[in-house]
């Protein structure tokens, strides 16, 4: 147990540092947003005070998904190079420790986009005086990434194993996030148009959207000891 | 010690290997030869866990009649075309990586000194420098590194030699005969045999027929 403690914070140290030696990895899904965003802000100009918030939730999450998407699809990138990831499968590493590993980097990451994303487009979108920003909406938020972000692990390690990766990544990863985004957008929409509880919200979307982080996030940690074990 | 039991592997429809036996123990190197495509780098990778083999067995024995559950414990693996160095690293922190995951921790003086011997021990190259900077022998250089602070028994070397100079030479030659003298054991695949002329090399030769 000792040993796959520390065999996941030397595997979380090492993705921090390699994720910081290459800025433009997670430089360009933020600039993404931004740029989304300014877009979206340009494109509609001004809107009905009663449209702003359907608009705030589609802007928001469509931004948010395709910034992770560029994010995550690049997570395992350091691994890929000069033959690390077969190296640290020639090794004992616990692959629930490596996998943990990856999950909370991709958190971080994923967390890093979605933070500023929602406050951009609060204020590039909210017109209104009064600002979406809320513990709920960051609960959502944060809900859909737990699902997401164990998608993106699975995803990624499948890709380094596959020889189409640039074809099947989306081609998985678009279907299986649907209804995530759709929990999300339905739970931000009940939040900010209907002014539904928390509470309220766990037991409709907000609960499918907990219930497929949960599935999601069980699932990549089961199948990943697949994906390193010999071919 | 490393033991390989009928070894088979196919890829696609093609044998790549049939009937392999082997045995090495410690202090001995196993020298693996053939052609080209007789499947030398393939029996490397099945042997460090990173393809099944589709029949036989391959044991590791940490003691005497008893039989590793992990054979990973004991491997230290070098690939060929490659070196498994995080590009944006130095060498510090590279060397550092993989002894955390076999759970060792080498002191600064202790990897400094290591890399002295490879010549790699410059300031200004052993620390803020990324590897990928580094020329191929110096990448080769850092990994044999590796490869001897894994503290492990067995060591699967594929062309090793690939871009050392003659010092680089002599420094893996002293490594290696340190390894067998601590009871290790080596399975290398080189071309280069000469610098191996030295060693006294037991031979695997996968150079049969294939079907």
């Amino acid at each position: 147990m000792k040993r796959h403690m520390l065999q996941f914070r030397a595997l979380l140290s090492q993705s921090i540092q390699a994720e910081w030696a290459s800025a433009e990895r997670w430089l360009s899904p933020l600039l993404f947003a931004l740029t989304m965003l300014l877009l979206f802000s340009f494109a509609f100009g001004r809107v009905e005070p009663a449209f702003i918030p359907q608009l705030f939730v589609a802007a928001t999450f469509l931004t948010a998904f395709f910034a992770l998407q560029i994010a995550f699809s690049r997570v395992l990138e350091p691994d890929m190079q000069d033959r690390v990831f077969d190296q640290l499968r020639s090794y004992p590493i616990a692959p629930t420790a490596w996998f943990l590993s990856k999950y909370l980097l991709v958190l971080m990451i994923g967390l890093m986009i979605l933070l500023p994303t929602l406050v951009l487009a609060d204020v590039f979108i909210n017109e209104t005086t009064i600002s979406f920003l809320s513990l709920p909406l960051f609960v959502i938020a944060t809900s859909s990434l737990i699902a997401l972000g164990a998608l993106g692990v699975l995803l990624s390690t499948m890709m380094l194993r596959s020889n189409a990766r640039q074809i099947l990544y989306p081609l998985l990863y678009f279907p299986l996030t649907t209804p995530v985004l759709l929990a999300a957008v339905e739970s931000s929409k009940a939040l900010l148009i209907e002014h539904h509880s928390l509470g309220h919200l766990l037991s409709s979307w907000l609960g499918l959207l907990v219930i497929s982080g949960i599935m999601y996030f069980t699932l990549s940690l089961l199948l990943f000891g697949e994906l390193v074990k010999p071919e | 010690m490393l033991k390989i039991h009928n070894l088979e592997f196919r890829y696609q429809f093609r044998r790549i290997l049939q009937g392999v036996s082997f045995a090495a123990e410690a202090g001995e190197i196993v020298h693996i030869i053939g052609p080209n495509g007789a499947g030398k780098t393939t029996l490397m990778t099945i042997l460090a866990g990173l393809r099944r083999e589709h029949a036989g067995r391959i044991e590791y024995e940490s003691k005497p009649g008893q039989v590793a559950d992990d054979r990973r414990d004991f491997i230290e693996y070098l690939p060929a075309e490659a070196n498994a160095l995080y590009g944006k690293m130095d060498a510090m922190t590279n060397l550092r990586f993989w002894q955390s995951l076999r759970g060792l921790k080498s002191t600064d003086e202790a990897l400094v000194n290591e890399l002295e011997l490879w010549d790699l021990d410059h300031p200004l190259i052993r620390q803020n420098f990324p590897v990928e900077r580094y020329s191929t022998g110096m990448k080769r250089r850092l990994a044999l590194a590796r490869v001897k602070l894994s503290e492990t028994p067995c060591w699967l070397l594929d062309e090793p030699l690939y871009g050392l100079d003659t010092k680089g030479i002599q420094t893996f030659q002293a490594m290696l005969q340190g390894h067998l003298q601590k009871g290790g054991q080596a399975w290398i695949v080189s071309h280069d045999t000469a610098p191996l002329s030295i060693f006294k090399l037991r031979t695997l030769d996968l150079g049969g027929k294939k079907s």
